[in-house]
């Protein structure tokens, strides 16, 4: 039997009783490793590969361009560029609808992990919504696409697109811990969502102007967050405006509140996750 | 035994009968050989052992005893190695026809064998590890509810009571910084749920267990590897989740690779792995480290034969090195009577005897 030569060849750096990181940083690097697991468990064995994250936004975008066109007023001045209006709304609405699908099963999915290694739970919610937050990252490259085929002008308040994109997360990230806990108890709560999100999708403008809501429902649309961070985004890219201090204050009220209580009741009950997963 | 017996013929024929098919170095084997359809008269035997030459590749047969069926029936040795042994006997009957028999052993090298030197220790009264008060109990899984509309009609009828199981009943224990202490107890009394509690995986229900300092769990090796990643990858996965940094793993990545003997099959996804595999690369990246606290569970066992030796050796090096704090939970009471320091002894969830090793063991050994 060969005989396996255990020492270095060159002296190590870092001593093996040091090998650890401080327990805060380590789970900036598990995030890493866990995003990047995904990223490659997505896109492995498929030809186009990462163009996907492009083509489906961009795809989407054209099916559904051609569907509605023929039923809304595209000269509608409320929306714009229709295309780009869709797409800006679909994305932003589909970085949600992934992170906290995902989000909302992390936990079970983690279970064998969960019973085996120490951990910090918060983990596995949050890694969900940062690669939605990846992906959504890719997308933006078939926003440019469409931006570049009409001739829309990005202008510096496209540099505000980031502050949205983090308030969104950060909702995301609540939802998600809020979602992960108590599916953890409740397995209902998974189809209950997918019936949630669905409605969520047509109660906000994604395809439709709010022009065309009854004066109660644009009221009601103040409670919908989702409005607000679509909103948020398409007055920077396809309005090239400032966002209006209720739709920013909308987004900020939203997020925290949502971190606030996912954060509460994810720490109050993540002792017990261990016995139900 | 008997049905090896062809009872058809009247050919006297023969076979081998070994007390143990497998045993632990230093532990003794009977070898008989057992006729029938023949008095035995006249017949000679030759014991012959052939030990597969583990380490030098040299297979080493050992004519150990000739002797005859009415004097010598059986031969006794204690296997001086580990490893495969062929036992053999010759027989010769009146006739001359030459008949050989044949059985296959394996000898098991203790796991932490008594060649550990952990040396003089300078323990410190400040407990590394301390447990006070635990208990952790179970709802019984059929009180459990998955549904909202079962919850809530449970709650309407307050039926919410719930069926509980004491995993852990108020043990208490220090564990010094240097020290090497068992926890011992028979199977299903609690030193799994003891040992995950220190290890943080579950949280106790009542009481607190405070740890300071760095663990290596050898419990559940392996977890969190993803069989569609390559071994390159899930190296670094499993790393980040026991917490470690990036540059001590792109350091030691090449041990590890060395240590797991899996130099060519880096970019291969584990589910092309045997399990044999997968279970030396988790050993390999737990142990790279040098933790505060050591914890073995002696029933931890992966890959074959020869890694098997190679895990134990690694462990004894990590129990001899300086300043590790030693938690061992085993079966064996003789192997924690020799390592530790001091023993907790778990019954059915309940502190029996904490207490000097010596101690503890006797009265452990006692009961049995």
């Amino acid at each position: 039997m060969a005989t396996v030569d255990q020492t270095p060849a060159s002296a190590p750096t870092i001593s093996a009783r040091d090998a650890w990181y401080p327990s805060r940083m380590r789970d900036v690097f598990i995030l890493r490793q866990l995003v990047a697991k995904d990223f490659k468990l997505k896109y492995r064995r498929s030809i186009l590969g990462v163009a996907w994250s492009v083509l489906n936004p961009l795809l989407m975008m054209l099916v559904m361009a051609a569907v509605f066109s023929h039923f809304m007023r595209t000269n509608d001045p409320s929306i714009g560029n229709y295309p780009l209006y869709l797409i800006l709304g679909n994305t932003a609405f589909s970085l949600m609808n992934d992170a906290t699908n995902n989000g909302m099963r992390s936990i079970i999915d983690a279970a064998s992990l969960l019973k085996k290694v120490k951990i910090n739970r918060y983990v596995f919610p949050v890694q969900k919504v940062l690669f939605a937050v990846v992906n959504y990252a890719f997308s933006l490259i078939a926003i440019g696409l469409v931006m570049l085929f009409f001739r829309v002008p990005i202008t510096p308040y496209a540099l505000l697109l980031p502050v949205a994109i983090a308030l969104l997360a950060t909702f995301c990230i609540g939802l998600s811990l809020l979602l992960s806990a108590a599916s953890v108890f409740f397995r209902d709560v998974i189809h209950l969502w997918s019936v949630v999100i669905t409605a969520w999708t047509y109660a906000t403008p994604l395809f439709y102007s709010i022009s065309i809501l009854p004066d109660w429902m644009v009221k009601l649309e103040t409670f919908n967050p989702m409005f607000h961070y679509i909103t948020f985004i398409r007055d920077v890219m396809l309005w090239q405006t400032l966002p209006s201090v209720t739709t920013v204050i909308g987004c900020v009220v939203f997020a925290v509140v949502s971190l606030a209580v996912g954060a509460f009741v994810f720490r109050t009950h993540e002792r017990k996750f261990i016995l139900y997963i | 035994m008997m049905s090896e017996v062809d009872s058809t013929t009247n050919e006297w024929g023969a076979y081998l009968s070994v007390n143990r098919k497998r045993c632990r170095l230093g532990e003794s084997v009977t070898m008989t050989p057992v006729l029938f359809h023949t008095d035995g008269e006249g017949f000679k035997f030759n014991y012959v052992w052939i030990n597969g030459g583990w380490s030098n590749g040299n297979w080493e047969t050992t004519l150990a005893k000739t002797g005859s069926y009415t004097t010598d029936r059986s031969y006794t040795f204690t296997p001086p190695h580990p490893g495969t042994y062929d036992l053999c006997v010759d027989i010769f009957p009146p006739d001359g026809v030459q008949f050989t028999v044949q059985r296959r052993l394996v000898v098991y090298e203790d796991l932490l064998s008594d060649k550990i030197d952990r040396g003089i220790l300078e323990k410190e009264d400040t407990p590394v590890i301390s447990v006070k008060d635990v208990s952790m109990i179970f709802n019984i899984a059929s009180e459990r509810f998955s549904s909202l509309k079962e919850y809530f009609i449970a709650l309407m009828r307050n039926e919410l009571t719930f069926k509980e199981f004491k995993a852990l009943n108020g043990i208490t224990f220090d564990v010094r910084r240097g020290e090497a202490f068992g926890l011992v107890g028979t199977n299903g009394s609690g030193k799994s749920t003891m040992l995950k509690i220190i290890a943080g995986v579950l949280d106790a229900s009542e009481g607190t267990c405070t740890v300071q300092g760095t663990i290596a769990p050898l419990i559940e090796l392996g977890a969190g590897f993803d069989l569609e990643l390559t071994a390159r990858e899930n190296i670094y996965l499993n790393g980040s989740l026991l917490g470690y940094r990036k540059e001590f793993i792109d350091e030691r990545f090449d041990d590890i690779v060395a240590f797991a003997e899996l130099e060519n099959f880096l970019d291969m996804p584990l589910k092309n792995y045997s399990s044999g595999m997968v279970a030396r690369i988790a050993f390999a990246i737990a142990t790279i480290t040098e933790p505060d606290i050591l914890i073995v569970d002696e029933t931890l066992s992966v890959g074959d034969f020869l890694f098997q030796r190679k895990c134990e050796r690694r462990i004894q090096e990590l129990i001899a090195s300086n300043n590790v704090t030693v938690l061992l939970v085993s079966h064996s009471i003789d192997l924690v009577e020799r390592i530790c320091d001091r023993v907790c002894w778990i019954e059915k969830g309940e502190q029996r005897m904490l207490g000097p090793s010596a101690d503890v063991c006797a009265a452990y050994k006692a009961m049995m």
